[in-house]
């Protein structure tokens, strides 16, 4: 029931207080089915900022606003990015190390001070930033100025900095994201370009305080800095505090010697490279993969560098374009479809990012690991859809709004007015820059996104970062690939390589296959078997499958796969030539893959590889489902390889693994074999689980040893 | 003392209030500094209303309540507030669930209208449902079980409680969702999404007059709930310390030590949440200073106070630098524990730690997002929203020798649950 019945339903004699009211009752009567009308827009007022510059070059930069009784000062020196190479990580460690010690305070010292008063204070790789009650200026800035001006970096606090830099590479390495993060920073720009470095233990390592002080004594220079102070402070305050810490601030000037390259040397840092060219796209779409074993969801990141500065024409179309595509709208699409239609993540987003050395491009989502294959198809789908065709009115205008209002929202922060001037200084932005925005994104239209889209998003070249479980993920990867590739990495961006444990002295790939022999039951029983028959059941999706598999002496192979009650494709060796007969007729099976099956015929292949000439090597000691197994490479006559592993404790195969070159999907197949007892006196697997695109157990129900087997089974027409 | 009492004054957070007939509590803050206002509705329902075999249930519902209503179709809610240049979210806790919009400020009514059409007629289909059902099961997967050391809470938790439904997550199990039925929709939101189980905030450039008369037009003609029947589970004491290992996915140890704790509000909470401070907060605190710069023991170590309703936890969590073992770093922190039980706080620290209480206080309330919450929250738990404005005097009428006693009452080992991460490969 609504307002409006009620009324009209009410007794006809109204108090004199009630009338009096009903106008305001009126007033209120709404129309639940319609949303409502705004009002008219507010004025959106962009505060302003004064600045001035010191003698030594310092520019101060000050926005005044008295709503809280608080003061932040941060300092900001405008430094270059270089490649840090065998020292990656000296610059974050020099920020880490900044309030570390000064010729008058320990860090201690430092520390208690700013506790002391309730106040902030952290430091980073170009300056610091600290804020507390305006009361307290004064003792804050006394610690900022030496901090800024005479930090020591004191061996000890290195020592202590390095220590927890290499705990938290460790720590990186165990986070998914942060994988995807650095990983995905070292394929979007690559290792040569500064922003595709990555710090490891190595390079950690390699640093030592001439380094530190090297790069502070290089790039913390007044001409080159900035001082922004916010909130409850005015210029003349400013200016005052800004000349009693830094004023009289001079740094030496650098010696500017070059080695004979032409490259600059700084004194304690050595060869400063900075970068020549700007990174570029893959010549084509790769994928990448960094294992985590057992991980229920992958993170999975698309990436590209851009050529987008903060003032370039294109800028505002490009952020309007991604604002759309998935960033931070939830009705973006990438959030819409891989969320809110499909379910396969918390949040999917984009994120364009324009930067005056070099932009770069990244989409993602976490998601669960079985549909890690569809979110990319997805993802790639909407950046693909993009650059066709572009955005639609309705989305351009909700683009549009919310960027309007997310303007106006952060404003509400004062600090944001002196992001504003910071940026229009370091990016060397026109001064109306930010005064202009709302203006500038009033003006743009579909067919300028559209534009931006074409110019900036390259999908075909995109890298496909994938941080999940390899073991589930390796072969449907694969098949997104534009080549069948799947490059792996480790945590730290090194190109994967496979670790094993080796094993221990004595044991050789022969004795690992004599454990394997004894562990059947022995060599002799095993020589034994001349046909085996199994029958495995197990399902796919809902539909229950059948194999019936025959392996006899020599050289005979059948198997018949039934799904669902329909013969779906059965294989023949008959000793010598072999046939593939499945629901688009019969097809001889030739060349490599007949050598393949001639070889994997026997019920024991591993009885032949004397005569065959063929000489496992054994690899070391991988983990094979929690377990240590021996690792087995076989290599066959026809150039073919596969793995088989073999439990270090138990002696038994557990593991099969194999990709064949002439298949052109690339897929790896992975047989696991578990749940061994006797049939007539050998060990057969009851469980066998194979991992192709998709994983299927098959429970095996029937086990014959060299029982009768009808000759028609091993005919070939 | 004076100084942050006249502080206090001049900062003070100006707002009025009053009931609608159905039992809406409404509180109206005016700033004008910027054109936005944000409109935030608590209802003081979480997870521990739940039945324990729908653990989950009041963070799933609120996903469902972005569906959309009698009046909004699927999918519409989020798109009028981005339309209109705004921004939406929400989120869940033991106790309660906020949603809140940021808007312009001439969108003010539609702010009203999407929070009076939730709490009304909220609706959702099949779709939605299954839909919402795979998005918190990722969101699961993504904040707990894919990130390390994401499972402390849930480990935590289970161990540190045995009656009280704070023994399960906010975020629940995957097949009590599973399990729900629509029923139970219908019954969570006849129960908790009703007027007098909620209190509305309005914050930021608005007429409080004219923002009155909206929010009588939408919220009047919700019709009032039944009174809402509130957990009365006391958990018992515990009865000596609880310890555990847990393997996750990491290389580098932790240690998790959880205190159970009086209940947000209660006199000793407040000393409790001041020894955390002493404990972890800056880097001259006790922990940061001791076990991660002079002993090196820890990569990472902070300690913080749980502020529930019902008596909560107090959690120290700390990550090992290689080649710690965790009885090493456990050694550690429990000599600082030891040590605000034994000595009492110096005055220079006790300076130390009420300006830093007294900045928080200052920075707490720079936004009117941040505002509308805490008017909520002061209202919901503290039963008086002029809280938002008080509750500093709490904090300054803690001494040296409370804070001693409170660590003496419940920083002692048989009153909490010891954990250590370990790495997975160390298991067997």
């Amino acid at each position: 029931m609504d307002t409006r019945s009620k009324l009209r339903k009410g007794p006809s004699f109204v108090p004199l207080i009630l009338a009096l009211l009903l106008p305001a009752l009126m007033d209120a009567q709404i129309d639940r089915t319609q949303a409502p009308k705004p009002g008219p827009a507010p004025e959106v007022k962009l505060g302003d900022h004064k600045t001035f510059t010191l003698d030594n070059g310092m520019r101060v930069i000050v926005v005044e606003n008295h709503k809280l009784p608080l003061t932040s000062v941060q300092v900001r020196f405008d430094v270059p990015i270089f490649l840090q190479g065998d020292l990656m990580g000296v610059t974050d460690m020099t920020g880490d190390l900044l309030a570390a010690g000064t010729p008058g305070r320990t860090k201690e010292q430092i520390d208690a001070l700013v506790d002391g008063i309730g106040g902030r204070l952290s430091t980073s790789s170009d300056g610091l930033y600290a804020s507390c009650l305006k009361k307290d200026l004064d003792t804050l800035m006394q610690v900022v100025q030496d901090v800024v001006c005479h930090p020591t970096f004191p061996e000890a606090e290195i020592e202590r900095v390095r220590k927890r830099t290499l705990s938290g590479i460790r720590s990186r390495n165990d986070d998914p994201d942060a994988i995807a993060s650095e990983v995905g920073h070292m394929l979007t720009f690559s290792r040569g370009y500064p922003y595709g470095e990555i710090a490891t233990e190595r390079t950690v390592g390699n640093i030592q305080q001439k380094h530190i002080k090297g790069y502070y004594d290089r790039f913390f220079r007044p001409e080159k800095g900035y001082v922004v102070f916010v909130g409850d402070i005015n210029e003349k305050e400013a200016r005052s505090f800004a000349e009693r810490a830094f004023g009289n601030w001079k740094a030496a000037v650098p010696s500017g010697a070059k080695d004979k390259s032409g490259v600059e040397v700084v004194e304690g840092l050595g060869t400063v490279r900075y970068p020549r060219k700007e990174p570029v796209a893959a010549r084509t779409r790769r994928m990448a993969l960094v294992d985590r074993p057992g991980a229920p969801q992958s993170v999975v990141r698309v990436v590209f560098p851009v050529q987008l500065r903060p003032g370039d024409d294109i800028a505002m179309d490009a952020q309007v374009m991604n604002t759309v595509l998935g960033g931070g709208v939830f009705n973006a699409r990438l959030m819409q479809n891989l969320r809110e239609d499909k379910g396969y993540t918390y949040g999917a987003y984009s994120n364009l990012n324009a930067d005056r050395f070099c932009g770069s491009f990244s989409a993602g989502a976490s998601v669960r690991t079985p549909v890690t294959d569809s979110a990319i198809t997805e993802a790639m789908f909407e950046i693909e859809r993009m650059t066709r065709k572009g955005v639609s009115k309705e989305e351009l205008q909700l683009a549009k709004n919310y960027m309007a209002g997310s303007f106006a929202r952060s404003l509400e922060d004062p600090r944001t007015i002196a992001r504003f001037a910071l940026n229009t200084y370091l990016n060397d932005l026109p001064q109306d820059h930010y005064a202009t925005y709302l203006k500038r994104l009033d003006t743009v239209t579909v067919d300028g996104v559209l534009h931006a889209a074409r110019a900036l998003l390259v999908p075909d070249q995109a890298t496909i970062l994938v941080v999940g479980d390899k073991e589930s993920l390796y072969n449907r990867l694969t098949q997104l690939s534009f080549d069948q590739r799947v490059f792996q990495f480790d945590e730290d961006g090194s190109p994967y390589r496979e670790k094993l444990e080796g094993a221990p002295a004595g044991v050789t790939a022969n004795t690992v296959l004599d454990a394997y022999f004894k562990a059947l039951g022995g060599r002799e029983a095993v020589e034994k078997v001349r046909s085996v028959k199994m029958v495995l059941s197990g399902s796919r999706g809902d539909k229950p499958v059948t194999i019936t598999r025959y392996n006899a002496e020599p050289n005979k192979y059948a198997s018949e796969t039934v799904v669902d009650g329909r013969l779906e494709e059965k294989v023949v060796l008959d000793g010598a030539r072999a046939q593939r007969i499945g629901e688009e007729g019969t097809e001889e099976i030739i060349e490599m893959e007949l050598e393949d099956l001639i070889q994997a015929a026997a019920p024991f292949p591993e009885l032949h590889y004397n005569d065959l000439g063929i000489r496992p090597v054994l690899s070391g000691i991988a983990d094979v489902g929690g377990r240590k197994a021996y690792k087995l490479t076989i290599a066959t006559d026809n150039g073919g390889v596969y793995f088989d592993y073999f439990d270090v404790e138990t002696g038994m195969k557990v593991r099969h693994e194999e990709r064949r070159a002439y298949d052109a999907s690339g897929i790896t197949v992975v047989t696991d074999y578990q749940d061994m007892r006797p049939e007539g006196g050998i060990m057969f697997p009851h469980l066998i689980v194979e991992k192709k695109l998709s994983t299927v157990a098959y429970a095996v129900s029937e086990i014959t040893v060299n029982g009768r087997i009808d000759a028609s089974v091993f005919t070939v027409d | 003392m004076t100084t942050i009492a006249a502080q206090a004054q001049l900062r003070e957070i100006q707002f009025t209030e009053f009931d609608l007939d159905n039992g809406l509590h409404v509180i109206l803050h005016e700033d004008h500094s910027t054109p936005i206002v944000a409109v935030g509705v608590m209802y003081h329902v979480g997870s521990k209303n739940e039945p324990d075999d729908r653990r989950g249930f009041a963070h799933f519902f609120e996903h469902l309540l972005f569906e959309g209503s009698d009046n909004i179709a699927r999918g519409e809610f989020s798109k009028y507030v981005e339309k209109a240049g705004g921004v939406l979210n929400a989120n869940t806790t033991g106790d309660r669930t906020y949603y809140y919009e940021v808007l312009p400020s001439n969108q003010l009514d539609l702010g009203l209208w999407l929070e009076s059409e939730r709490m009304m007629h909220a609706k959702v289909d099949q779709k939605g449902i299954d839909t919402q059902r795979e998005v918190v099961k990722e969101e699961r997967r993504q904040r707990y079980e894919n990130q390390p050391y994401g499972s402390i809470l849930i480990e935590v938790l289970k161990r540190a409680y045995r009656k009280h439904p704070y023994r399960w997550p906010t975020i629940g199990y995957m097949e009590d969702l599973n399990a729900a039925t629509e029923q139970d929709y219908v019954n969570f939101y006849k129960t908790f999404y009703v007027p007098n189980n909620a209190v509305l905030v309005v914050a930021g450039d608005v007429d409080p007059k004219e923002a009155r008369k909206g929010v009588e037009a939408y919220f009047a003609p919700i019709p009032k709930g039944r009174a809402i029947v509130r957990p009365n589970i006391m958990e018992p004491a515990m009865d000596g310390e609880v310890r555990d290992v847990v393997h996750d996915q990491v290389q580098l140890p932790a240690v998790v030590e959880a205190y159970r704790i009086p209940a947000y509000g209660s006199p000793d909470f407040y000393a409790v949440d001041m020894l955390n401070r002493l404990l972890s907060q800056g880097n001259s605190s006790r922990l940061q200073t001791n076990v991660k710069d002079r002993q090196q023991k820890a990569l990472y170590v902070g300690s913080f106070t749980l502020p529930l309703e019902d008596p909560g936890l107090s959690i120290a969590f700390a990550v090992a630098n290689a080649g710690v073992p965790p009885d090493e770093l456990e050694k550690a922190m429990d000599a600082e524990f030891a040590k605000v039980r034994d000595q009492i706080v110096s005055d220079a620290e006790f300076k130390r730690l009420r300006a830093q209480i007294e900045t928080e206080f200052v920075t707490d309330n720079g936004r009117v997002a941040g505002i509308a919450n805490n008017l909520a929250s002061a209202y919901t738990f503290l039963g008086d929203a002029s809280m938002i404005n008080k509750e500093i005097e709490r904090y300054m009428a803690v001494t040296p020798k409370d804070l001693q006693a409170a660590a003496m009452k419940y920083f002692v080992p048989s009153n909490r649950v010891v954990l250590h991460y370990l790495p997975k490969t160390q298991q067997q």
